[in-house]
């Protein structure tokens, strides 16, 4: 027996606005670094840091399905899930991450918070890097601008592999998973139960503490007022 | 000629003949002789990169430093001779327009010497505002010359 769909809530609007906003900020960010703008990367970067620290922080207080509690299944779970999507059962419908995608979650926000730390460490040939680098020798701040060169390479394995996934799901598996990810619902069987869509204001808090946060990064991470008033770090534009 | 002045003489030609195959280093040491000196650079730089935001820099600093970078610059220019492009086997970055345009390269080259001194000078002088501007002039030295000279890795 068919069970009558209902219009559900499914994605938050910070979570939309984190995903959307990835998506424009990494090939910005790849972009930038291709074309020695490396004043605009790092500005960009510091929106990275205080977006993953966010999405990272909403994990933990955020909407029910949004939180890692929620959708970090076991390797039992993940396998149990595999062996249907790969069978070609329809899936079972559910209002969050199935079993995979939430692993998929943890990796991305891994790899994009070792990427945004290896660049608050790594100087360019030409000394341009964070005022974090005073902290790190010459040699280090070199060798971890090239991890953080190797680093990228997985993160766009990543996109390749999660936009190939949402290609299948959407034209093969008939799951039109994209549309809710734009405007937030999607019309889900009845007996699915909502996740519970945490208050926005607990969102705008967050996000203004985490955009702080990353400012202080930012500045260096001073502890004294006379260590934020400090010179600016060289840019590209000091050097050109 | 007798024969000790002929022994002296091709003692010494031998001993000349030897020290000069000893001088002309190989392409891979001299490849990787510069490699060491451009860290020499970027280490120095850095340091005083770092001191100047220090709230209360020190001048001792810029001084050492400014010396190693202005040693080191000094030396860049005759660490490009012909053979130790990418055509020496050896990793490097080395562009083959360092040959091709020369003289341009040989300029780049001097703008560091020149700023390096120029840094070395004010670091002696104990003008601390003079130094950090003398800094923040030899930037431009070092993109300057990476840009075309220089592969991106």
């Amino acid at each position: 027996m068919q069970v009558p769909l209902r219009k559900t809530r499914l994605w938050d609007l910070p979570i939309r606005l984190v995903h959307w906003s990835l998506v424009l900020l990494l090939p910005a960010m790849w972009w930038t670094a291709e074309n020695d703008n490396l004043s605009l990367h790092m500005t960009l970067g510091y929106a990275v840091l205080a977006i993953v620290l966010f999405r990272i922080i909403w994990g933990f207080v955020g909407s029910s399905n949004a939180r890692f509690s929620q959708f970090l299944k076991g390797p039992g779970a993940v396998a149990g899930y595999l062996r249907g999507f790969f069978s070609g059962g329809p899936a079972k419908a559910q209002a969050g991450h199935n079993p995979a995608g939430g692993w998929s979650v943890i990796i991305l926000l891994s790899l994009l918070a070792a990427q945004v730390g290896l660049g608050l460490f790594a100087l360019d040939e030409d000394n341009v890097g964070s005022l974090l680098t005073s902290m790190v020798e010459y040699d280090t701040a070199r060798s971890l601008a090239e991890i953080h060169e190797l680093g990228f390479n997985l993160i766009l394995a990543f996109v390749v592999i999660h936009i190939a996934a949402v290609v299948y799901y959407s034209l093969v598996k008939k799951d039109r998973i994209v549309p809710p990810m734009v405007t937030g619902s999607r019309d889900l069987p009845e007996d699915v139960e909502a996740p519970r869509i945490a208050p926005l204001w607990k969102a705008a808090v967050l996000l203004v503490l985490t955009s702080a946060f990353a400012w202080w990064i930012s500045k260096g991470a001073p502890t004294s007022l006379a260590q934020l008033n400090q010179p600016p770090p060289p840019s590209m534009e000091d050097f050109m | 000629m007798s024969y000790k002045k002929l022994i002296v003489l091709a003692a010494v030609a031998g001993s000349l003949g030897l020290g000069a195959v000893t001088m002309a280093a190989s392409p891979q040491q001299t490849i990787s002789d510069r490699q060491a000196n451009f860290k020499v650079i970027g280490k120095s730089f850095k340091a005083m990169l770092d001191e100047g935001r220090n709230p209360a820099p020190n001048i001792a600093v810029y001084r050492v430093n400014a010396d190693a970078l202005a040693k080191a610059a000094a030396k860049v220019s005759n660490h490009f001779p012909k053979g130790t492009g990418p055509e020496a086997g050896v990793k490097t970055a080395a562009l083959p327009a360092i040959w091709q345009k020369n003289a341009e390269f040989k300029a780049s080259a001097a703008k560091l010497v020149d700023a390096s001194k120029k840094l070395n000078a004010a670091a002696k002088s104990g003008n601390l505002d003079a130094t950090k501007a003398a800094v923040m002039g030899l930037g431009p030295t070092c993109k300057g010359c990476h840009d075309p000279f220089k592969a991106k890795n």
